[in-house]
């Protein structure tokens, strides 16, 4: 197993319940989960403790991350260095949030490359170069020439997407990676993310809302609601055979064509 | 439904925004629609279509470069003053994202009545009564008047919001993607609740979404917009029959939960710069019929149906 977190919980030291309890999941290589839910159902928290980045005063109160063979849950800064950026990368939901806007893209990506690898300038440019025409960017000569926040959005997350995906890292960590594109991009992003994960035999954890896209790329689904997990298991079972009354409920409310008519 | 009364109509609306260089954006052009009492008008598009523009004018935010909107007989835009404000009263909003459209040191029943003040038509004695009665009606409880907007959820929200917009008791009201910043759960009881309120009170609404799955739900009337034109018009339970390359592929662009996972296909090609839009068919860059004639002429709205319009030189019927 490529990734196992076991009965994880999660607590901020301002409240003295864990706001994430019991969750275990296990993932191989090459495997798809995806972990569905609402706002506030922790499915965001559970990402950010694999990669070792909860926000404010969260930590882990109880269980285990382990990854390739690693106890993530005790790593040192410098450790986790090594790991974060080469071994397990993040897409966020707004790439365009996450570079700094006075900067080139080019800039950042060029300097990235050369904290993870020993690479001359022209090397990185060349190995940003080569992963930006992948991800089936037009011109990335004048990508990387220009600002986030000159590009439109589905080319945002495209470029949030190849930088994450550079150093071919084992795991991938994507938190609603297609929630603020339109339904057009969003059907790209979501098939050339598909694609990369097959092609590259990574292993991606991603967390969305949007249950039809869950449906699509995953092996496995898990569905939580208030920092519990209600289901979980391989996607076809979830969708097709789903245990709980909650994820019952969340299935019905997807609305989908030819469903039947409210007027 | 459709030999109800049309209520409003907008009739060949253009707004031009200038460049700066000289040039113009054509954010709407030349759109034609029809609104019947009582129903639900659906407008579907990407971002950057027009489609909230359109709504601007149709709020009277924003006068349109040419082009009229007549409520009940008469032409809203040219409306100033005193009338402009009456106008209020028969058309409001909903926006997208309810945490942004309060005041956060407003309570909720002065949010709510805020409308009826401004028209007189509650004292401030009676604020607290008139505010409940419309927190029922969107399902919340009353005790929420005396509540600060930030206190509650997405959901809570957005039927404030809903409530607000109903205080007025308009005839029409808009949507601006009122679903879109909310979970799917959330969204599915907000949809219902303004089904209910159509039914119930026989409002209007004029509901902008780019989600044609969730539109197709409880849509009467759909107008799918591109790059500032109509593509295609059509009643909201024939969607499938879609003939605009366009819708279609808008149609395929949605992941089923359940069903077939190969039928999602992907547009390809990019956006033409909606400043310099190439003569001829708006769609043409990502069109896979796209031929000749398409490169040189724009196609205008025909009919191919009963009450189905399509801006389509090559039209086709919907494959499978």
């Amino acid at each position: 197993m490529l990734v196992e977190v076991k009965n994880l919980d999660i607590s901020y030291t301002d409240t003295p319940e864990p706001l994430v309890k019991n969750v275990s999941l296990s993932l191989d290589k090459g495997e798809v989960l995806t972990i569905v839910g609402e706002s506030g159902s922790g499915k965001t928290t559970v990402i950010r403790a694999i990669l070792g980045v909860l926000s404010g005063t969260g930590y882990i109160s109880n269980g285990s991350i382990h990854f390739a063979g690693q106890d993530l849950t005790h790593l040192s800064n410098q450790e986790w260095l090594k790991l974060r950026g080469k071994n397990i990368s993040m897409i966020f939901q707004d790439c365009g949030n996450m570079l700094n806007p006075v900067q080139t893209i080019g800039h950042q990506y060029i300097e990235y490359i050369q904290t993870h690898a020993d690479k001359s300038k022209e090397e990185a440019k060349a190995m940003a170069l080569e992963v930006l025409t992948r991800m089936n960017l037009p011109d990335p000569e004048n990508i990387m020439n220009s600002y986030i926040f000159e590009l439109s959005g589905g080319m945002r997350q495209r470029v949030g997407i190849a930088m994450a995906i550079t150093f071919h890292p084992q795991l991938l960590l994507a938190d609603e990676p297609t929630s603020a594109l339109d339904v057009t991009t969003q059907a790209q992003i979501v098939k050339e993310l598909s694609n990369i994960v097959k092609q590259s035999g990574t292993a991606m954890i991603m967390v969305t809302h949007n249950i039809g896209v869950a449906a699509y790329m995953s092996d496995k689904i898990m569905v939580m609601s208030q920092g519990q997990v209600r289901d979980y298991g391989p996607a076809e079972q979830v969708i097709n055979h789903p245990t709980d009354d909650y994820t019952r409920h969340l299935l019905s409310s997807v609305p989908e064509l030819g469903g039947e008519r409210y007027v | 439904m459709s030999d109800a009364e049309i209520i409003m109509s907008i009739q060949g609306v253009t707004k031009k925004f200038p460049m700066g260089d000289g040039r113009f954006l054509t954010a709407c052009d030349d759109i034609t629609l029809n609104v019947r009492k009582g129903e639900f008008v659906a407008i579907v598009g990407e971002s950057g279509c027009g489609k909230t523009t359109l709504m601007k004018s149709v709020m009277n935010i924003q006068a349109p470069t040419s082009g009229k909107i007549f409520y009940r007989g008469q032409d809203i835009t040219q409306l100033t003053g005193e009338a402009k404000r009456q106008n209020c009263r028969n058309i409001q909003m909903v926006f997208q994202n309810p945490s942004a459209a309060f005041n956060p040191k407003l309570k909720v029943k002065e949010i709510i009545c805020e409308p009826l003040l401004n028209f007189n038509l509650v004292k401030k004695s009676e604020m607290a009564v008139k505010a409940g009665e419309l927190l029922e009606m969107v399902d919340l409880p009353r005790e929420f008047a005396e509540r600060y907007p930030n206190n509650m959820s997405g959901g809570q929200r957005q039927r404030v919001a809903i409530a607000r917009a109903l205080a007025l008791e308009p005839e029409i009201i808009v949507c601006d993607e009122a679903t879109s910043a909310l979970d799917v759960s959330v969204q599915d009881t907000i949809i219902k609740l303004l089904c209910r309120l159509q039914k119930e009170k026989g409002v209007t609404f004029m509901f902008i979404c780019h989600d044609l799955a969730l539109v197709s739900l409880f849509a009467h009337r759909v107008t799918v917009m591109y790059l500032g034109n109509i593509m295609e018009k059509l009643d909201g339970d024939k969607l499938q029959e879609a003939v605009h390359p366009y819708t279609q592929a808008l149609l395929r662009s949605v992941f089923p939960v359940h069903g077939d996972k190969r039928a999602v296909q992907c547009l390809e090609g990019n956006i033409p710069n909606p400043a310099d839009m190439p003569t001829g068919c708006p769609f043409q860059t990502r069109c896979t019929y796209c031929q000749d004639k398409c490169r040189s002429e724009k196609p205008v709205l025909q009919q191919v149906g009963d009450n189905h319009y399509a801006a389509c030189h090559f039209p086709r019927q919907a494959q499978g």
